[in-house]
């Protein structure tokens, strides 16, 4: 793409321009934690950009495992309500499989009854993506549809090019930053252009024997034709695969604190045995078979049908966590082949 | 934004509940936070079950009127325990707005223990309601069975309220125990209405001089007419009558269903009550029997 806002970051300069950045909003970035690469604050600290895309996606900045849905102050038998302002962040380093996994989500919670705590964190959050030139072992974006190219979806796009990086708008906040901090940045060299264009298509080239891209009669007639039994005993109906999923967003409520408190959300699955049950004790899907089958039909029909996107980004994190050998990619080429 | 809710439904909404809105909500639209509802009356319908009498209000106390259709249902707040579904028992043709709790976890529970004078949260109308124009110049039968009853109560006053525009409109009802009827009082104000009333009961006691026996034997006996129908109750009890109807000349598509599932938003984000690919919250809670008659 010739981009009249295409421009070259030198290696050296990214860490003065986060800085700056983070002088007016929190920025979040992937960092060593523990020895592994995760989304945090950032604090000036070394980027792990060379690891695995984290297991914890950045979707979570959007829709976190936790998080605070209202609070509740009781006076005299009346309630007061109050609700968190959003947070302005900067999420660097997010990879187009995140990129699509949040496309999707905001075809689920911003249709119909949008949902308000998302939108306004998505409202408030820039995203500088950067395109993933070495895709990990476990990914199968290409096959669907969702990477490693970042399309859409970002403010700043940055691809590294060895030396330093080419980076693009995507949006007016993109330009903005571009144009607010515009001494990091130096015009891009045509040939800075043609080499992002060389090395995307080395990392598609990589990615091209891990399947095609599903065909969603085949998907049907693969679950259809699935021996669900088996695979439920396979799985240990540990949510894992959920819990690590970019798309995945079912989530339970509850309340702490009396007369005054917190209405929290919290990630749930489907997996879970409890996830359907009602309070009379009647369970919809009481079989981890049953609750895999909807997993797939979910992400594989249902929410297409929806969204016009498939509910699975292709980032291979679910196979990363799975202690039931139910690993979901292989089992799904197994089923399609 | 009340009103957009109901726009959903456009089918389903009715002229009689409309021009109630006297103001906009004043909550933001998209948000989790709910309005606060007076308990303004309690009645006792069952051991387990009360009737509770609700006035939604705005941040000064006013009476904010929620507007609604049969059917629909609320997402209701005991601040401490949490939230949970509960369907609409008064019709949109009467005053006050009603809700129908049988005890069932704490969250019912701590409903229950509200007095008058005491405020829940209550967020809504969610759900699609009944399809009321494509009832309105029909036949109408009505089979509720147990706690399932209450939903149903809002179709049969609207009915009962609005009597000209419908045909023969029979309601059949089976609980468990004379004890664990809903609504005894309003039986005779139906028959008034020239609405056919049938009740039994599975465990008759001494005082019992009814019907004995399923919902089912009560059709036999009333011999409804084909039309459109309403369901809500057991999944056996469902799957039993729907069965009855289409043998009765009943069409699938005419046997509308209320279901129940677990919910968490009421909005279809948090996935507990999806059956296939619907999500009962929004699809439903009102589906016909060709759509899912698989699925129960």
């Amino acid at each position: 793409m010739t981009s009249t806002t295409a421009f070259f970051l030198r290696r050296e300069d990214l860490i003065h321009l986060l800085e700056e950045l983070s002088g007016t909003v929190e920025v979040v970035a992937p960092v060593l934690v523990w020895d592994e690469a995760a989304f945090a604050t950032w604090r000036g600290e070394a980027l792990a950009l060379d690891d695995k895309n984290p297991l914890a996606s950045p979707v979570e900045f959007f829709l976190p495992k936790k998080e605070v849905l209202f609070r509740y102050v009781q006076y005299s038998g009346r309630y007061t309500f109050s609700e968190d302002p959003p947070k302005a962040r900067l999420i660097f380093g997010m990879r187009a499989c995140d990129l699509r996994a949040l496309k999707v989500i905001d075809g689920i919670f911003g249709a119909d009854l949008s949902d308000l705590p998302y939108a306004s964190k998505r409202r408030s959050t820039i995203i500088v993506a950067l395109n993933c030139t070495s895709p990990g072992e476990g990914c199968f974006c290409r096959s669907m549809g969702s990477g490693p190219v970042a399309e859409e979806g970002y403010d700043l796009l940055l691809t590294d090019l060895g030396r330093g990086y080419l980076v693009e708008a995507g949006s007016p906040a993109g330009v903005y930053i571009l144009r607010a901090h515009h001494r990091h940045f130096e015009e891009a060299d045509p040939e800075d252009i043609k080499e992002k264009g060389r090395l995307l298509a080395l990392a598609e080239e990589k990615m091209i024997k891990r399947g095609p891209f599903p065909n969603p009669e085949k998907i049907r007639e693969a679950i259809d034709g699935a021996d669900w039994e088996e695979a439920g005993r396979r799985c240990l109906a540990c949510g894992g695969c959920s819990f690590v999923c970019p798309v995945c967003h079912c989530f339970s409520v509850l309340d702490q604190g009396v007369p005054d408190g917190e209405r929290l959300r919290c990630r749930d699955s489907c997996i879970l045995s409890g996830f359907s049950r009602m309070t009379s004790g009647a369970n919809p899907r009481p079989d981890p078979g049953e609750r895999l089958r909807h997993w797939y039909l979910d992400k594989f029909l249902y929410i297409p049908e929806k969204t016009g996107l498939f509910g699975c980004v292709g980032c291979g994190r679910c196979s990363r966590v799975c202690l039931g050998e139910a690993d979901r990619w292989s089992f799904f080429k197994e089923a399609t082949e | 934004m009340k009103i957009d809710r109901l726009k959903m439904g456009t089918d389903t909404f009715d002229g009689l509940g409309g021009g109630r809105i006297l103001r906009a909500a004043p909550a933001k639209p998209e948000s989790y936070i709910p309005y606060q509802a007076e308990v303004v009356d309690i009645d006792v319908e069952s051991s387990n079950t009360y009737l509770l009498s609700l006035r939604p209000m705005d941040e000064e106390d006013d009476h904010v009127p929620i507007n609604y259709s049969p059917g629909q249902f609320l997402m209701v707040s005991v601040f401490g325990l949490g939230e949970c579904p509960i369907s609409i028992a008064s019709s949109p043709t009467r005053d006050p707005l009603q809700i129908c709790v049988r005890e069932a976890g704490r969250i019912t529970q701590g409903i229950m223990a509200a007095r008058i004078g005491d405020v829940l949260g209550i967020r809504g109308p969610f759900g699609n309601g009944f399809p009321l124009g494509s009832m309105r110049g029909e036949n109408v039968l009505i089979a509720g069975g147990g706690s399932g009853f209450a939903t149903l109560r809002s179709l049969i006053n609207y009915i009962a309220d609005d009597r000209e525009k419908f045909k023969e409109v029979t309601v059949v009802y089976g609980a468990r125990t004379p004890q664990d009827l809903y609504f005894t009082t309003e039986y005779g104000s139906w028959q008034a209405a020239e609405i056919e009333v049938g009740i039994t009961v599975d465990m008759i006691d001494a005082t019992w001089k009814g019907d004995v026996g399923l919902v089912t034997s009560l059709l036999a006996d009333l011999d409804p007419a084909p039309g459109a129908s309403a369901l809500c109750g057991p999944p056996m009890m469902i799957r039993a009558v729907a069965k009855d109807l289409l043998g009765r000349g009943f069409l699938k598509q005419d046997i509308h269903i209320s279901l129940e599932r677990h919910m968490k938003c009421g909005v279809g984000k948090c996935e507990h009550c999806t059956m296939g690919r619907y999500h009962v919250c929004t699809d439903g809670p009102i589906f016909s029997y060709d759509v899912v008659e698989d699925l129960i």
